[in-house]
């Protein structure tokens, strides 16, 4: 292995090689400390109830525990921001599997399984032709292997599962993890990460204040207009501010490009979020899981990145290309 | 077009720690795995360090549910049972476990369902409706207990009797009930040891008796445990 890749996997010590690293890592944990704060203030001035207070610790605790999971591995190394990619996919889909009941159906939840590590493989080998092959060769392995119990009475529905699980938590969440092939792809992540879970508060915030207009009161009656539109200005300002200092010299550094850029990421965060929605709505279930205390399941928080991670990826790669002077086939050898 | 019909896992939505000590646990792909490399380790153990002989293996039935019962000695005993079965029902395989053993202590609990894959049972106020609960998932779906019905390990070595709650769960089925006497897993790791002696043991299988025509009652559940432990007793040459 070339030492220039050695640094990218693992070379923890360009941490705050990009001074965006160090803003958002500060910020984050600033808002962290600021939120306590205030929840401690609310509570001595007497201005929150006992369960409101309650479920505002849970949520700041949540918070702090999974800020260090997720900006850890992002500081540490692009091998461990892969790693940390494929765990999260691996556990989205065990949700989901649990949720739908899929995962009885044990050889095709192997064939998802061995999608997410192939995947992984094709990422960590920066090897982008692997990386697009897996998809389709996933599919024709599940419409195999799903024929070999010879029951077709619910053959599409297994078929149809199985492709869903793989390509949103496998293949979509996946791009997330191809992103950390670049040289520069701390900030990038960064970003993505932190203004996908932003989208998600300036909605619930403008919406409190200037929601009226329920816009799918069938799939999810708390989202308004009010609160979309609001989500929509808030995110894609940050996001063309901050964009604009992560990709400082590159094509995408035009003002046009970034607010592209940053209603990509509200429009697909948002529907990111409906479409979780409608899947439990469609399932019958509150929340997809128990595992994050005040949220519900690990996918009741990912949600958004599903959709936003492969469309902010192609839309950034189409006009600067991830990773174009980094090596490709680590393991694989070749060029 | 019909819908889709979505059946979550019936332990949906419960935290970790509940669902270890539901009965409605179901096995997901990584229990299954941990299980599997637990069985082909203990079966390595087993062949090696005791010498593990099986009589009567064409006694076990093809396909789930069955229920295996045997006399009691040693911590050994569920790890032989779970051993002795083809490993296609890994996962589907539960040794019901005294609740107060084995699922107090996280660590223990934890062991009990990633590598036994056990259910618990609670000694102290087990009631009817645990049971009931187990009767219904033999009764629904693909799985296998094992089941000591003495209740607890026998301090002295000697079988002793049965107790009826074997009869709540197959009165009036047809699911077969599996005699095991197991020999030497006394001598090889008594209730008072904790580590295993080099001894051998063996495992006697007899054929699957089933009580369609039991009552569902008290009786009938008394006269379905003597009639087990007559079937175990039986196969102790």
């Amino acid at each position: 292995m070339d030492p220039v890749t050695k640094e990218r996997l693992f070379g923890f010590r360009h941490a705050f090689d990009s001074p965006v690293t160090l803003w958002i890592t500060l910020s984050v944990l600033g808002a962290l400390v600021i939120a306590s704060i205030i929840i401690w203030l609310l509570r001595t001035l007497g201005r929150t109830s006992d369960k409101l207070h309650d479920e505002l610790v849970k949520r700041v605790l949540s918070w702090a525990v999974m800020t260090p999971l997720l900006l850890g591995p992002v500081l540490l190394g692009a091998a461990w921001t892969i790693a940390a990619v494929a765990i999260l996919s691996v556990l989205c889909y065990r949700e989901f599997a649990r949720a739908t009941g899929f995962f009885r159906y044990r050889s095709l939840s192997i064939v998802v399984v061995l999608g997410i590590a192939s995947t992984t493989f094709a990422i960590a080998d920066h090897w982008y032709a692997f990386f697009v092959a897996i998809p389709p060769l996933i599919i024709v392995l599940l419409a195999m292997v799903a024929i070999l119990p010879d029951q077709p009475h619910g053959y599409t529905q297994r078929v149809g599962l199985g492709a869903i699980s793989f390509l949103l938590f496998g293949h979509c969440l996946g791009h997330l993890g191809y992103i950390a092939n670049d040289a520069d792809f701390r900030p990038i992540v960064m970003l993505i990460i932190l203004t996908v879970e932003l989208n998600d508060v300036f909605a619930y915030i403008t919406g409190k204040t200037f929601g009226h207009h329920k816009i799918v009161p069938h799939t999810s009656p708390n989202k308004t207009l009010g609160g979309a539109l609001g989500a929509l200005l808030l995110t894609t300002t940050l996001v063309a501010t901050v964009g604009h200092f992560v990709f400082a010299g590159s094509p995408v550094d035009t003002p046009i490009k970034l607010i592209g850029l940053g209603l990509i990421v509200s429009v697909a965060g948002q529907f990111g979020d409906l479409m979780l929605s409608s899947i439990k709505r469609d399932i019958g279930v509150k929340d997809m899981g128990a595992s994050i205390p005040g949220h519900g399941g690990l996918l009741d928080r990912f949600d958004s990145l599903l959709l936003v991670a492969p469309a902010v990826f192609h839309y950034i790669n189409y006009f600067r290309g991830f990773g174009v002077d980094q090596p490709t086939r680590i393991f694989g050898g070749g060029a | 077009m019909e819908e889709w019909r979505f059946e979550p896992a019936h332990d949906f939505g419960l935290s970790a720690e509940q669902r270890r000590q539901s009965l409605r646990r179901e096995v997901g792909l990584e229990s299954a795995i941990s299980c599997l490399l637990w069985r082909l380790i203990t079966r390595f153990y087993l062949a090696l360090a005791h010498r593990l002989e099986i009589c009567g293996r064409e006694n076990l039935p093809k396909r789930s549910p069955f229920v295996l019962v045997a006399n009691h000695a040693s911590h050994l005993d569920a790890i032989i049972l779970g051993g002795i079965l083809p490993l296609r029902f890994v996962g589907a395989v539960f040794p019901i476990a005294a609740g107060d053993t084995f699922f107090t202590k996280r660590s223990s609990s934890i062991f009990a369902t990633a590598c036994m894959n056990a259910l618990p049972i609670w000694r102290k106020n087990c009631g009817a409706h645990s049971l009931r609960d187990l009767r219904e998932r033999l009764l629904n779906g693909a799985c296998v207990y094992i089941l000591f019905p003495e209740g607890t390990r026998s301090r002295s070595g000697e079988m002793g009797n049965f107790k009826p709650g074997l009869g709540r769960l197959v009165a009036q089925t047809n699911i077969p009930v599996v005699p095991c006497y197991l020999r030497g897993t006394f001598d090889a790791l008594p209730p008072s040891g904790r580590i295993p002696r080099w001894k051998k043991i063996r495992v006697n299988i007899g054929q699957p008796v089933s009580f369609p025509s039991a009552a569902n009652d008290r009786i009938g559940w008394e006269a379905i445990a003597r009639s087990t432990e007559t079937a175990v007793r039986a196969l102790t040459n």
